[in-house]
């Protein structure tokens, strides 16, 4: 049967994907990043690793019938996916984050607010379900910046530990949504290949409660 | 600001040409034909109507993807988004008193505001058919048959039909007894499979024990006739149990036309239940990650219209299915001709075409090489020049001979498409 193709987030949470895998029963090796695709022992999956942003987009059009992304990453793009697995890995939330002095504020109050984010989508909703207004200010890294030039009030961005905001004088406001790495699936994949890809799910969905049972 | 926009159109708008338009064309065709032969008759529907009209019935997703402008009394207008519900207009607003069912087909354009994602294009063509006044599993199963029947003359082999029956989502989710918002937001979890969310999603609206427990089954309700058993001794619910044997009924009608084979049950697919009140189901491609037709039973639709009408039908994308078929268009000519009278020439034009040749007249006095370089370009089968004393010359491939005119038309006869 043909290899179903997996789309894999290259870079920091890479490693752990690839151990989650091989526990299930697909080791693959990237030859330490160098081959972008390959395939497991048993060629049963072809590994392909993405950036993660583009993770969802490879699924969603099919180049990939799964993926492991951060849901945060799904929610921004939008990608109509199915999404039947939570990993438990890279677990972080979004959170509007800003200087201390913001802390207890009330933004209803605060009549224009610019906030800087690599989450432009989530972001806006986030404001706007709220009945807020704030101007939006799209970067594609290192947001904690912004308050301290001057370019935003606040930002809205992955926090894990919490450090790098500490580190920069800023504190965490609010939660804006929980995430972690989830399996996703292309739609049409999941009804043509449904066999298939309940196994990987299976296998996988095993491996989580063995490490569960071990911790 | 026009200047800048002169040479552009709008985001998710398509030119076709050459042999993408004359494929898309036949295709058309073809499923236009096929559709005569089960006996639906074609319908023509307005391009765009009022906004009130072609929005009832919609999903709130697809109400914000209408194109809308004004006209010039001030009423919203909209571009139809699908041909469903400007087929459920007609037939309440006029056809609801003749003989029942009726049966329609028809190819259009219809139009969606999509976010720029997957190939979603704003504008694409839907091949589909109603059947409007049969509330029965025979003519469901007639409806999937066709899609079956359409996918076939299209020249797609391997596809799988995935049918699921709304009527037993709704089922279920109406005895949990959820407020609308609440069952929104569940309805999207169960969308998305997504496991995790569904069991918080519970939580949060206060979903326990039972009804959690049959819920997250859902999607699990994949597979052959098996699943129906499964589907049966899952609830106790009798709406839902109805609905159960009354998609079993349309499962063996199926199986009696010998469609089995293409078909899946799936019963937890909740992605259609704005529009379909009872079957739903859409098709699918190998190698392509949309779905080429989906349809369904909507018994409630024509009723926002006038007299209340059940109605079952299915559309195609023909874009879509595009991409899943090989299939070719010739669009070049059979025979490029030149000749130095223009006497001759349209004689022999119109003596290859009316025996059904194409046949392009050469309108630049091109002769010789640059005529040759022409038709290579074009694909002509064959190039002919024809000289003012009637002697020709006639070149196919690299061979060339020369004959007479009248030698010329007597080997036309000889070809064919």
């Amino acid at each position: 049967m043909e290899p179903l193709t997996v789309a894999l987030p290259k870079g920091r949470m890479q490693d752990d994907v690839l151990a989650l895998f091989a526990e299930a029963g697909y080791p693959g090796e990237s030859d330490n990043g160098r081959k972008l695709i390959f395939e497991d022992a048993g060629g049963r999956l072809r590994f392909v690793l993405a950036k993660p942003s583009d993770v969802p987009t490879y699924v969603e059009y099919g180049a990939a019938d799964l993926g492991v992304v951060g849901q945060d990453v799904v929610r921004e793009g939008g990608q109509d996916l199915y999404e039947p697995l939570h990993l438990g890995l890279g677990r972080c939330r979004l959170a509007l984050a800003g200087p201390a002095a913001w802390r207890g504020r009330d933004l209803r109050l605060v009549p224009y607010l610019r906030v800087a984010t690599t989450f432009p989508r989530l972001t806006l909703d986030y404001f706007q379900e709220r009945g807020l207004s704030a101007e939006v200010i799209y970067l594609s890294g290192s947001v904690e910046l912004a308050p301290a030039v001057g370019l935003a009030d606040l930002l809205v961005d992955l926090v894990q530990s919490g450090r790098t905001l500490r580190e920069n004088g800023l504190v965490e406001l609010e939660t804006i949504m929980a995430s972690e790495a989830i399996l996703v699936v292309n739609r049409a994949a999941q009804k043509l290949r449904f066999r298939q890809i309940q196994e990987v799910i299976e296998r996988l969905a095993a491996a989580l409660e063995q490490r569960k049972a071990a911790a | 600001m026009s200047d800048a926009l002169r040479r552009q159109r709008p985001h998710g708008l398509n030119d076709l040409f050459f042999e993408q338009a004359a494929i898309e064309t036949a295709l058309e065709n073809r499923l236009l034909e096929t559709f005569y032969l089960w006996g639906y008759g074609r319908i023509i529907l307005p391009t765009f109507g009022y906004y009130e009209s072609l929005s009832a019935g919609a999903s709130p997703q697809l109400q914000r993807q209408m194109y809308r402008f004004f006209d010039r009394e001030g009423n919203v207008l909209a571009l139809r988004t699908d041909m469903t519900v400007p087929t459920a207009r007609l037939v309440a607003t006029r056809l609801y008193d003749q003989p029942l069912p009726l049966r329609f087909c028809y190819a259009g354009s219809v139009f969606r505001h999509e976010q720029p994602q997957a190939g979603q294009r704003h504008e694409f063509t839907q091949a589909g058919v109603e059947m409007i006044g049969a509330a029965t599993p025979q003519a469901d199963a007639e409806v999937v048959a066709l899609a079956v029947a359409a996918l076939q003359t299209l020249g797609i082999g391997e596809f799988q039909i995935n049918l699921g029956q709304v009527a037993y989502l709704r089922a279920i989710l109406e005895e949990i007894g959820l407020e609308n918002g609440g069952q929104y937001e569940l309805e999207q979890a169960i969308g998305r499979k997504n496991d995790v969310e569904v069991a918080a999603t519970c939580e949060a609206l206060g979903v326990g024990g039972e009804a959690a427990r049959l819920i997250q089954a859902l999607p699990h309700l994949y597979g052959g006739p098996e699943v129906l058993a499964r589907a049966h001794e899952l609830t106790a619910d009798p709406a839902a149990r109805a609905a159960v044997a009354y998609l079993e009924e349309v499962y063996a009608l199926l199986a009696a036309q010998g469609v089995a084979e293409h078909l899946i049950l799936d019963l937890g697919e909740v992605r259609s239940m704005a529009y379909y009140t009872g079957i739903a189901f859409r098709g699918y491609v190998h190698g392509l990650g949309l779905h080429v037709c989906s349809g369904g039973r909507y018994d409630d639709l024509i009723g926002r219209f006038g007299p209340s009408l059940p109605a079952v039908g299915f559309a195609l994308g023909i874009e879509r299915a595009m991409l899943a078929t090989d299939a070719r268009a010739d669009i070049s000519p059979d025979l490029l001709l030149s000749c130095e009278s223009a006497t001759d020439g349209y004689a022999l034009a119109a003596r290859g075409r009316a025996l059904g040749l194409r046949v392009e007249l050469d309108v630049l006095g091109r002769q010789g090489a640059a005529l040759a370089q022409y038709g290579r370009a074009r694909g002509a089968r064959r190039i002919a020049t024809c000289g003012q004393d009637g002697r020709c010359a006639l070149r196919t491939g690299d061979a060339e001979r020369a004959l007479t005119l009248a030698e010329l038309e007597e080997e036309m006869t000889r070809w064919s498409r």
